[in-house]
């Protein structure tokens, strides 16, 4: 795969996955460009031992991991102004809301529930973020509990 | 099931759009010219500060072997403080991006604590480098002094040392040590989260 077809095939989803981790549109995609240039630097070092899918998610997870190096900005778990411009839908409420949530997780399961809403399979998840598969089915299943609570009380 | 399908679509529902990947070469161009620039910089004020060195050398036309000695010491130190922070601590800080969280994080901890390790003695290095070249490089010119005049010189300096090494190295160490403690409390929190549901 060349640079550009992953840049393609990947930004979104690494965006979104930023997204979720600091529910905040600059900043999200100022990680997402951080991660792109990673991939670009270190292309012709990746040895088809895991999927290209797994190496992008891997740097894209670990450049999250290490925004705490940068002090100065500390998550935030505020509305993003992005969203707030569109016309307020139903369902725009929601996405903000959902944002807002798993931004509030604690840091790890952040990338694990934002990983399994990319679809991506438990075991490339385990492989990504380095613990059990079995850890990973209990985490995306207390997350998503801790989600849908939310969501009920918000919709209430 | 309701629910997680509910969940995936309203996350695949966040408005993005892919920008042009021109943005990003942009900034990888604008990387390349820092660094570059970067170089150059730090390349300069080596060549500058050895051939002010030289022309001293060259100049005064020192004696005695401690003068030389010297002079020497206070390069080495300079070479040394330059090499470390330009070359050798950014190429410990960017690595390990495509191994998997767990293992980022626990080499992360590790270059932390290389680094403060590097940092600090590398500190100390050159202030004992550029102290004792100091003190040597004196002794010539003080020896021509009267004594008076010595006993002056050999006092500031010393007192500029003292200066140098309890505090400008006291408190630059326990700057780069409080911000890489907290650095590192934080990495042991993220990576207890990984380890608690094992």
């Amino acid at each position: 795969m060349t640079f550009e077809e992953i840049y393609k095939t990947y930004w979104r989803k690494v965006f979104r996955l930023c997204m979720g981790y600091v529910n905040d549109h600059d900043w999200a995609k100022d990680i997402a460009q951080e991660t792109f240039l990673t991939i670009w630097q270190q292309l012709s070092k990746f040895r088809n031992e895991s999927s290209i899918g797994t190496w992008v998610f891997r740097i894209a997870t670990n450049h999250c991991l290490r925004q705490i190096e940068k002090n100065k900005r500390m998550p935030k778990a505020n509305m993003p102004t992005e969203i707030a411009e569109v016309p307020q839908t139903d369902d725009s409420s929601k996405i903000e809301f959902l944002y807002k949530c798993i931004s509030e997780l604690p840091e790890t399961d952040r990338i694990i529930i934002s990983l399994e809403l990319e679809d991506l399979k438990q075991s490339e998840i385990a492989n990504i973020v380095g613990i059990s598969e079995a850890n990973v089915r209990v985490r995306i299943h207390r997350i998503k509990e801790k989600l849908t609570r939310k969501f009920n009380t918000y919709e209430e | 099931m309701k629910n997680k399908i509910d969940l995936k679509e309203l996350w695949n529902k966040q408005e993005t759009t892919t920008p042009d990947a021109k943005e990003l070469f942009d900034k990888i161009k604008r990387l390349k010219r820092n660094n570059l620039y970067a170089l150059i910089a730090t390349n300069v004020a080596l060549l500058l500060t050895c051939a002010f060195i030289g022309f001293v050398w060259y100049y005064f036309q020192p004696e005695m072997i401690t003068t030389k000695i010297g002079i020497v010491l206070a390069i080495m130190a300079m070479v040394l403080y330059l090499f470390a922070y330009n070359r050798m601590i950014p190429l410990l800080v960017h690595v390990g991006y495509d191994m998997n969280n767990n293992q980022c994080l626990q080499q992360l901890l590790k270059l932390k604590e290389k680094q403060l390790f590097l940092q600090t003695t590398i500190l100390n290095i050159y202030c004992i480098l550029l102290s004792v070249g100091l003190f040597l490089y004196l002794i010539e010119y003080a020896l021509r002094m009267e004594l008076i005049w010595a006993i002056v010189s050999y006092s500031v300096t010393f007192l500029l040392i003292v200066v140098v090494w309890f505090d400008f190295r006291l408190r630059k160490i326990k700057k780069q040590q409080a911000k890489i403690n907290g650095l590192i409390d934080k990495l042991e929190v993220l990576g207890r989260q990984l380890t608690t549901n094992e």
